[in-house]
């Protein structure tokens, strides 16, 4: 009898500990995604304009997810204590539902990052990047995130277009119809600026003379942020489901062998 | 004997031609590449300025322009003459020749560059020496295009050249006092402008 009892003691003590560590879990998936979902870098608007923001989705989702794995974890130690049948049930129906969001929100992050190739950006850039009056006002909207986004990322990382500077040479573009080659082979924000904002040798800018101009492609600028939040929100959301998956399964045993 | 005769008379001939003919050897080059790395561009090529080629043609005390002709290449050889009957330099502009495809048309004329100091191409690296530097060096073809707005212009024009088309060069000394043609290189090697893509043809499939 003593056996049993304290069998029955650890299997509780193990359930309790599992939900312990899915609370602070969730705690720490909501913190994560709420950082994300506030744009540190200011990309979000490169992905607006492409219509493929789907790794934003997936952050929010994850935010409430984490409220939802917090409450249901406490719910879950409750119930355990209680050993009451109704409320474990209801954890369990509760968890299998906040399981299944989880899931899909890191599909989500993890399949959509892999559409955010070079290509793509450089579209975008070419097409959109200081477009003139454009017809709608949703493309005028977007055509001014992007371009208010280009400006600042070269600003920020001294670079210049998607692969190099070369991009605004190899294609035609927005930005080619208002500004002529001769005088703009690339944009200004792609020579290197002094403190008030001008190129510091136009002539050298233009003919490409190393050391005034940016020879850097921002790619790198911009998939950086990107992939850490899609892999940041797409693995802990898998790691978290690992474990949840362990302690629903230790507690489905459980309510099931509570006598009634 | 008679053999060796003609081979005399041959040798004679080309020892004089080189040292009565004008030196015709030499033609416009592009730019560096190691310092200009833009060049040629859509609508613009960069030429070096004719430094010390046409030293055995000036003498002291007179007054020489440099004048630069631009061709398509596409234009037949027979135009490609930039002189006139009495050896004075064409004045053909850009709007004449139908953007350089029928003749050659004159893009510039400059004042002749200084063979004994030429310019310090490690000093471009100093922001304030750079621009002196680039416009002692080179000679950027295509980079007016204010003269095209105006359809009464009728002087001599740089206009921006055509994407994608092939071009030829040439520099031609001219005497001041007396208008006539002195000396010129050769038509330089085709120099052709970038072609741009459109992109709307770029694969965006990540697959």
């Amino acid at each position: 009898m003593a056996k049993t009892e304290n069998g029955v003691r650890i299997f509780q003590g193990l359930l309790i500990l599992g939900n312990v560590v899915i609370g602070m879990c969730g705690i720490a998936l909501t913190a994560e995604c709420i950082y994300f979902v506030s744009d540190p870098h200011g990309l979000y608007p490169l992905l607006e304009a492409t219509e493929n923001d789907d790794i934003y989705a997936a952050a929010w989702i994850g935010i409430f997810v984490g409220f939802a794995l917090l409450a249901l974890s406490i719910l879950g130690i409750v119930g355990v204590i209680k050993s009451n049948r109704t409320l474990l049930l209801v954890y369990i129906i509760l968890m299998l539902i906040t399981f299944a969001f989880e899931m899909a929100s890191c599909i989500t992050a993890a399949t959509h990052r892999d559409f955010l190739t070079p290509n793509l950006f450089l579209k975008q850039m070419l097409e959109k990047y200081q477009k003139p009056e454009a017809g709608n006002n949703n493309d005028k909207w977007m055509s001014e995130g992007v371009t208010k986004t280009w400006d600042k990322l070269m600003l920020q990382n001294q670079c210049c277009g998607v692969n190099g500077p070369s991009d605004w040479q190899e294609y035609t573009s927005a930005f080619r119809t208002t500004y002529s080659d001769a005088d703009f082979p690339w944009p200004h924000n792609c020579c290197v600026l002094d403190s008030q904002g001008h190129p510091i040798n136009l002539d050298g800018c233009k003919l490409g003379v190393h050391g005034f101009f940016k020879s850097n492609g921002c790619y790198a600028a911009i998939s950086g942020p990107m992939n850490r939040q899609a892999w940041g929100v797409a693995w802990f959301g898998f790691a978290i489901l690992c474990w949840t998956f362990f302690v629903l399964l230790g507690t489905m045993f459980y309510w099931s062998r509570i006598e009634y | 004997m008679c053999g060796c005769c003609v081979v005399l008379v041959l040798f004679c001939l080309g020892l004089l031609s080189a040292v009565f003919l004008p030196d015709q050897s030499q033609k416009p080059q592009l730019g560096d590449a190691q310092l200009a790395t833009n060049n040629p561009t859509l609508t613009t090529v960069s030429l070096e300025k004719p430094f010390c080629m046409f030293d055995s043609s000036l003498y002291p005390n007179r007054s020489y322009t440099i004048y630069l002709y631009v061709m398509k290449e596409s234009a037949s050889a027979m135009s490609s003459l930039v002189t006139d009957d009495s050896n004075k330099p064409l004045g053909s502009t850009f709007q004449q020749t139908s953007r350089g495809q029928l003749r050659p048309y004159n893009a510039a004329f400059f004042d002749v560059p200084d063979c004994a100091v030429p310019p310090r191409l490690a000093d471009v690296r100093s922001f304030v020496h750079a621009s002196y530097v680039l416009k002692q060096y080179l000679f950027r073809v295509g980079d007016d295009g204010t003269c095209l707005y105006d359809p009464n212009f009728l002087g001599v024009c740089n206009p921006p050249l055509a994407p994608d088309t092939t071009y030829r060069f040439k520099y031609v000394l001219v005497d001041n006092s007396e208008g006539m043609v002195k000396d010129q290189t050769l038509w330089s090697d085709p120099i052709k402008t970038r072609r741009a893509k459109l992109p709307m043809k770029i694969d965006t499939w990540p697959g």
